[in-house]
């Protein structure tokens, strides 16, 4: 797959989820700016009280995320950790910095092998 | 101050230096301009015609400004000199220092002043372990400033010294050739600047936000006013609270994802910053007195919960955050705190704030906005965090490298042990943490059934406490000696020391009546009591050791929830000796009660005996008085209604707190010392 799918597929997935009950306090829109070279390519994603839509970037943002292409492919795949790489100046934001905080929740973490024993040993527990 | 250090501070930026205004730190020792976990100075040295200059006093004039009087010449018997130099300093996004030079000769003067820089660039966590740089560093001189900084990748940092006056840059400092008129004086202000840039996308990183001073003592003027009065005429009692206010108004703290708001960072100079158990129990202590606090940290933890596993950062879904961290080194994820989660208390006493806050504010929007939190928060106890599947709460890091061992407030690696020294080994269930869970249940379910109107889940949250709190009982009861043990082990038997976390059973409710008393014999008792408070460990168990961080030390913070725990099963005399004694305490620090000291024997020392490398000022030491105020008065909230119980130490005498707000509005409450606490 193309590096391209991966973030297009990432927004696909949160437009067709429609209501993340995660995002319930947060409302607010979110632009991604996506550097690859002198191209930069727009996301919004508006939430309200968990209600997700995510359009084309033609909106008043609250926060604007700027990251490189390949910063942010690895962030939607689980492979960076924003708030590390806000600290390490490879992200930058503009505007409410608590939107970042509850779009963290979106992002996917590190798949390690006792993650992955500890999801499986919390369901059983319920 | 004692150490012979100066400090100021505002949140997380701090400025630590030596009676002369001079920063001269050595990669280990943390003096230095401190911001976000870095040290954006580690010199800066003023000299006069090349000598260094002689402190003559230093006054503390806010927490945030401290003003030096100097004169040439280093220290002799006898100084003689025709010119004063006064440094006066206040920190704020980095620091602004106004230097002034008095010329008290009939002659005038001409001076070659140097203020002389550099700055190492520092994580605090290189500055506590003695780790080595990895990046490179430059310095720019440019016209009357001079501009330090670090880069590695696309980190960087720099410092930003400018001068009002004229001043000769170079990469070491600035120089000002300065003429002096027969009475004449001279000066400039210098302002330093912290930045936390990106040379990849542009912009600032974070934005340290710089307040005037004006504005900064009215901030503070405003804090005082609101909270609560003290009348009493123990003096000590009135500057210890006095001292208590004005702390934690300087350790407020505005996190970059607070919306301005501010919650108390945990203790200067290690812990400047988001922790989730600090911050919780401080705003818990100040909650009769400044409950805005619990509910940004309340809103701040909320927005950070754990809501994915990552096995580095110690996270799980529902699990409150331990320690957040903006250094380099968390940066380039050498350190998990970006936030780390590695504790295990936090979220049930997550739950534990939020009810507590609304039973005294009655901020019911709050509580149904948290709702989901919340209801996480309980659902990690009984999943996540039951590590063995028989209904405790446990302990075992995934992080092996830079993770917390110990994950219960008692962090250091020796804590928890056997009478007989041995460690056990992991998981770990310690016993305070299945108090905080019995309480989180027992409040969730008060809170379910009065906001949240799920009275399924709130019959549910009964049942399992109730269960749970058989359990207990049964389970962590040393019969022979009755006490609690410290924890249990693997195979589910008893880690059996006797340890000050009792006094935190009681607090959290999950004690049976009928052994309640035994509970608070012992913590009054010779192997516990040192006549000051409670020692974390008792003396008797082969790992006390008094100056020990958690085997033996007296913990103020620990001792005002003991109170507390002491209270709610109406030992209210053993409540007031535990308060007369941190208050005595109190006296010796000058009202400024550090994180602990010594578990020596008061009769034996007749002073408190400060820990080595303790924080002060400390959140939850400075909260300890405020608590104790509360348990004293016997103050709880019924209702609409606030019950006043009071039961004083007798050397008190009169007390009265004034406008105590929540949600009858302000109200009095008043008590007469009658408990003869004498040891």
């Amino acid at each position: 797959m193309t590096s391209k799918d991966a973030i297009a597929r990432f927004f696909d997935e949160l437009a067709a989820r429609g209501h993340e009950p995660l995002l319930g306090n947060a409302t607010g829109t979110v632009r991604f700016n996506v550097v690859s070279g002198t191209r930069t390519e727009r996301w919004a994603v508006t939430v309200r009280k968990g209600d997700i839509e995510v359009s084309g970037g033609d909106v008043t943002p609250d926060l604007v995320i700027r990251a490189d292409r390949s910063l942010l492919e690895r962030i939607v795949g689980g492979k960076a950790n924003a708030m590390a790489a806000l600290l390490r100046g490879e992200l930058a934001i503009d505007g409410d910095s608590e939107l970042l905080v509850l779009m963290q929740r979106l992002f996917p973490r590190p798949r390690g092998p006792r993650a992955t024993t500890r999801a499986g040993y919390a369901r059983r527990q319920r | 101050m004692s150490d012979g250090l100066v400090k100021i501070l505002d949140g997380n930026t701090f400025v630590v230096s030596d009676e002369r205004g001079d920063i001269e730190a050595s990669l280990t020792d943390p003096t230095g301009l401190f911001s976000f976990d870095t040290r954006f100075l580690s010199r800066w040295v003023l000299t006069i015609d090349g000598e260094r200059l002689n402190s003559l006093s230093v006054d503390d004039l806010q927490y945030f400004a401290a003003r030096f009087f100097l004169v040439p010449g280093t220290g002799t018997v006898y100084v003689d000199s025709k010119l004063s130099v006064i440094r006066q300093r206040e920190v704020g996004g980095g620091f602004q220092e106004q230097l002034t030079i008095l010329n008290h000769d009939t002659k005038p003067a001409r001076l070659t002043v140097r203020v002389g820089a550099g700055c190492d660039f520092a994580d605090l966590f290189e500055v506590k372990d003695a780790l080595a740089k990895k990046g490179s560093y430059y310095a720019r001189a440019a016209k009357g400033g001079l501009v330090l900084g670090y880069e590695r990748d696309t980190f960087k940092r720099e410092t930003q010294i400018s001068a009002s006056s004229t001043a000769k840059a170079d990469e070491n400092g600035l120089t000002f050739t300065v003429k002096l008129e027969p009475h004449g004086s001279w000066e400039t202000r210098l302002n330093v600047a912290t930045v936390l840039s990106s040379h990849e996308v542009g912009g600032a990183v974070i934005v340290a936000k710089r307040r005037s001073w004006a504005s900064m003592e009215r901030g503070l003027q405003r804090w005082v006013e609101q909270a609560p009065r003290v009348e009493c005429k123990w003096e000590p009692l009135r500057s210890t609270y006095r001292r208590s206010l004005v702390d934690l108004a300087a350790l407020r703290f505005s996190p970059p994802v607070a919306g301005g708001k501010s919650l108390p960072a945990a203790g200067l100079p290690w812990f400047m910053t988001m922790f989730g158990r600090d911050s919780i129990f401080t705003s818990l202590q100040a909650l009769p007195f400044t409950p805005e606090l619990a509910a940004t940290t309340l809103r701040v933890l909320g927005s950070w919960q754990g809501s994915g596993l990552d096995d580095f950062r110690d996270e799980d879904p529902g699990r409150i955050l331990h320690e957040m961290r903006y250094g380099e080194m968390t940066a380039f994820e050498e350190r998990p705190h970006s936030p780390y989660y590695g504790s295990v208390d936090a979220t049930p006493l997550y739950v534990v704030l939020l009810d507590e806050y609304e039973r005294w504010t009655g901020d019911r929007k709050l509580v149904r906005d948290l709702e989901h939190e919340a209801r996480a928060a309980l659902a990690w106890i009984d999943t996540y965090a039951d590590l063995q599947g028989n209904g405790y709460i446990w302990y075992r890091r995934r992080n092996e490298t830079s993770g917390l061992e110990n994950q219960c407030w008692k962090d250091s690696w020796d804590s928890i042990s056997y009478r007989d020294g041995r460690l056990p080994g992991f998981p770990r269930a310690t016993c305070e943490l299945q108090g905080y869970a019995y309480d989180a249940k027992v409040r969730g379910a008060r809170l379910a059934r009065v906001v949240w109107k799920d009275l399924e889940l709130a019959d549910r949250l009964e049942r399992e406490a109730a269960d749970l709190k058989r359990r207990f009982n049964r389970d962590f009861w040393v019969e022979e000696d009755e006490y609690f043990a410290l924890a249990l082990d693997t195979d589910g038997k008893q880690v059996d020391a006797l340890s000050s976390n009792n006094g935190h059973l009681l607090w959290s409710g999950i004690v049976d009546k009928s052994k309640a008393k035994a509970v608070a014999r012992h913590l009054l008792g010779p192997r516990l009591f040192s006549g000051w408070g409670v020692r974390t460990l008792a003396e008797g168990e082969a790992r006390y050791n008094p100056i020990g961080y958690h085997v033996g030390t007296v913990w103020p913070f620990d001792n005002s929830f003991i109170a507390w725990g002491l209270r709610n099963y109406d030992f209210k005399e053993e409540a007031a000796r535990i308060a007369a004694g941190i208050l005595d305490a109190a006296e010796f620090f000058d009202g400024r009660l550090p994180e602990a000291f010594g578990g020596y024997e008061r009769n034996v020392t007749k002073y408190p005996v400060q820990y080595p490398t303790a924080c002060s000022p400390q959140a939850w030491s400075t909260g300890t008085p405020l608590l104790l105020l509360r348990t004293m008065l016997g103050l709880n909230p019924q209702g609409e209604y606030l019950v006043v119980d009071p039961a004083l130490p007798a050397t008190i005498g009169q007390l009265e707190l004034l406008d105590i707000p929540g949600r009858w509005g302000r109200i009095d409450a008043f008590g007469r010392g009658r408990v003869e606490v004498r040891p």
